[in-house]
């Protein structure tokens, strides 16, 4: 085959056209990222359907238009968009269109540039004056999150727009700052998410769908924890209040052994980062629709295999109402970014 | 006449190599030392001063400007810390400003001294094999030299761009002494950040350190950040090893690479004894990192093993293994196609080099032998692959 789909075939059905409220789950380990994966679920919700559609399972879903919002708490925006274009996703232009909208969780969380003199000297870099600017166009529609879009929305996303394409770095909708502790801290996060996800609302019409992808939220309980006063618990009902806005959710999480085994084999050893952990990933796994779980090869490591893809029912699916068809393939990740995902013994 | 315009048609070749390089993101300029583009994909790259850990990374050639590397180390030797001088060595003369945490100035003192470039070395090497070698077959001895350097792909595959490179451009990697000390006058540059025990989490310190000292410096300024033992007790103080301080110390770190993502390069090392890898923590500090690099030394008892170990008796025998669980920007795309990874790595180091070369079993004779020593370090591996 010359050149790969970017969406290969076996993959199609289970990264479009997502059910409503459901929420898929992607699991990777340190030697097998999920990065691709969410790049085919950006692709699936974005790319105008001409010459996938023969690929997605549902033709009447052709006709919706599909809005994505990435929060994403481990990868800048320059590696989304150099990736996606890899696949023929605009994101910058895509953004402009409000079919897009970037949540930085990785470049001013936990510790934010002061705005003192430096800052200027801070800008050709690309961090730009961006949070004082946007720190007050956050607060009206923080104030009031989801209650009353309608009155808002175009006002406040009219500002947006100007404020994004003047002075922020273009595409990335907003920065996220953790300060405080406990769920104070967490709800900030959660009003500054929704506040986007309603302007991306604003402009939809009926039957569009919104997919939230939240890329390694458990970043925020490992790097805040019960002593911070965020929990499992906190977190997975701060997961919950964000699906709520989004047609579909999808999160990607780290299921390396140290972070799931440990809480469950060693005893009273296990550290609360290891519990906690677990605890999360677990309860979610129980609620989501589907697991996409990735890991390297059991049997080492192979020239022409990246990895092995295993996709299984979660806890939260309606088995009565909509079947799931469970399945293990080998995926390849070549040098230009293709994917090929086939079955064991394939090619 | 035509030895010349042959020369001046060697340039544009060069700047093919940089097209890509400017539409794809932003470049370092041309002109910088000790910079060159990736011949996988043309991103800026940088060199960690040892010449086949820069061969090891995923076809990059070098350390791609704007990532992390983690050496984890096994054990109570220091071979992550040579690889840490090696780096900041290779810092100072390429007039990077480096920037070291933790270590007092002593450290900065003790870099090893400079022979010269990696290339120049490599054929002193070669030369003096050569000299001891019976002449048969001279045109495939090199044959066997490209596969013993760890994974040199870049060099077979374009040696044109090899020796263009060579010819204009200074060297990119140099080759350094342990036992002598580097002078050179750009080592006063060095900065050293303390780690002042407080309270609350040190970090926040180091970072607004870095985070100044960076947006502060001219724009093609090259930063290093070499950060050794990381959360070693006897550099940081007891809290800093809780989760929320140094997880957000390594997620704001990430932040900073990526703000900055042409200008700055960082490597830590972390002595696995403390934080074994089975650890939440550690596998946290795994995940924020782009390379993440295993040292299992061979038990020092074990020299009987080491002399077998060596394929034959010209080689030096490898002081332990080296295994790869991450490789900057290849695992960031998802992983695998490199043919470095998942390989058996052994390691060396001399007084002149700190080698990586594929490890290979002993002739039968030593097998028994080093069964039994490469068993601790073989242990692991296995358990890692069963998730």
């Amino acid at each position: 085959m010359p050149s790969q789909p970017p969406l290969p075939p076996l993959l199609a059905p289970y990264v479009s056209n997502l059910p409503d409220s459901s929420l898929t789950l992607v699991s990777s380990i340190l030697g097998a990222t999920s990065n691709w994966l969410i790049l085919r679920f950006l692709h699936a919700a974005l790319s105008s359907p001409s010459p996938n559609a023969a690929f997605g399972s549902d033709e009447l879903h052709n006709g919706t238009k599909k809005k994505v919002v990435l929060v994403s708490f481990m990868r800048s925006y320059e590696f989304w968009r150099t990736e996606a274009k890899r696949l023929g996703l605009d994101l910058a232009r895509l953004a402009e269109k409000q079919q897009f909208a970037f949540i930085d969780g990785l470049s001013e969380l936990f510790y934010a540039p002061q705005p003192t003199a430096t800052s200027p000297s801070i800008s050709p870099a690309g961090l730009g004056s961006s949070p004082r600017t946007t720190l007050p166009m956050r607060s009206p529609p923080g104030a009031v999150p989801g209650r009353s879009p309608q009155p808002a929305g175009p006002t406040a996303t009219g500002a947006r727009g100007n404020a994004t394409s003047k002075q922020a770095e273009p595409g990335i909708a907003k920065k996220l700052h953790f300060s405080g502790r406990g769920l104070a801290s967490l709800d900030a996060l959660e009003k500054d998410i929704s506040s986007v996800i309603e302007q991306q609302k604003s402009s939809m019409e009926d039957g569009d769908e919104l997919l939230l992808i939240i890329d390694q939220p458990d970043l925020l309980l490992a790097a805040t924890g019960p002593s911070m006063g965020i929990g499992a618990t906190e977190m997975s009902e701060w997961i919950t209040a964000l699906q709520q806005h989004a047609h579909a959710t999808v999160l990607t999480l780290a299921t390396d052994a140290p972070l799931i085994h440990n809480a469950s084999t060693s005893g009273g050893l296990a550290t609360p980062i290891e519990t906690e952990h677990a605890a999360l990933v677990i309860g979610l796994a129980h609620r989501a629709r589907s697991v996409m779980q990735l890991r390297t090869l059991d049997t080492g490591a192979a020239k022409d295999v990246s990895g092995v893809l295993r996709i299984s029912r979660g806890g939260g699916l309606n088995a009565s109402e909509e079947s799931l068809e469970e399945r293990e393939a080998l995926y390849f990740i070549q040098r230009d970014g293709g994917v090929k995902v086939f079955g064991r013994g394939e090619s | 006449m035509s030895f010349r315009k042959r020369n001046i048609g060697l340039s544009p070749g060069v700047d093919r190599n940089a097209v890509p390089n400017a539409t794809s993101q932003p470049a370092a300029p041309e002109t910088t030392p000790g910079i060159r583009p990736s011949p996988d994909d043309g991103r800026p790259t940088t060199s960690t001063g040892t010449r086949s850990l820069d061969n090891l990374l995923a076809g990059h050639a070098g350390l791609p400007m704007g990532k992390i590397l983690l050496v984890e180390e096994n054990g109570t030797t220091d071979f992550a810390g040579a690889l840490l001088r090696y780096y900041a060595a290779e810092g100072v003369i390429q007039e990077q400003k480096v920037h070291v945490v933790g270590v007092p100035e002593q450290w900065g003192r003790s870099l090893p001294g400079l022979i010269g470039s990696a290339e120049s070395l490599d054929e002193k090497r070669s030369d003096r094999r050569k000299d001891d070698r019976m002449k048969i077959a001279w045109r495939y001895e090199r044959l066997g030299e490209f596969g013993a350097v760890a994974g040199s792909r870049g060099a077979p595959t374009n040696p044109g761009e090899q020796d263009a490179a060579a010819k204009e451009a200074p060297a990119f990697c140099h080759a350094f002494d342990l036992t002598k000390r580097l002078t050179h006058p750009s080592i006063t540059n060095m900065s050293f950040i303390p780690v002042m025990p407080s309270k609350e989490s040190p970090f926040p310190a180091i970072l607004k350190r870095l985070q100044t000292a960076i947006t502060s410096s001219a724009a093609n300024t090259i930063h290093r950040i070499v950060i050794p033992s990381l959360l070693n007790p006897t550099i940081y103080p007891p809290n800093a090893s809780q989760p929320e301080h140094v997880l957000q110390f390594f997620h704001a770190l990430k932040a900073l690479m990526s703000a900055h993502n042409t200008r700055v390069t960082a490597m830590i090392t972390v002595p696995l004894s403390l934080y074994p890898r089975s650890s939440g923590l550690v596998r946290w500090i795994e995940l924020l990192s782009d390379g993440v690099i295993e040292l299992c030394p061979f038990p020092h008892s074990a020299d009987a093993m080491a002399t077998s170990g060596a394929a034959t008796s010209q080689e030096e025998p490898p002081q332990g293994m080296l295994k790869t669980h991450r490789l900057p920007v290849l695992h960031e795309r998802g992983g695998g196609s490199d043919q470095n990874v998942g390989q058996d790595w052994a390691f060396v180091l001399s007084r002149r080099r700190f080698e990586i070369k594929p490890f290979s079993l002993p002739p039968a004779e030593g097998d028994t032998e080093a069964q039994e020593a490469s068993a601790p370090g073989g242990m692991p591996k296995k358990s890692d692959l069963e998730f």
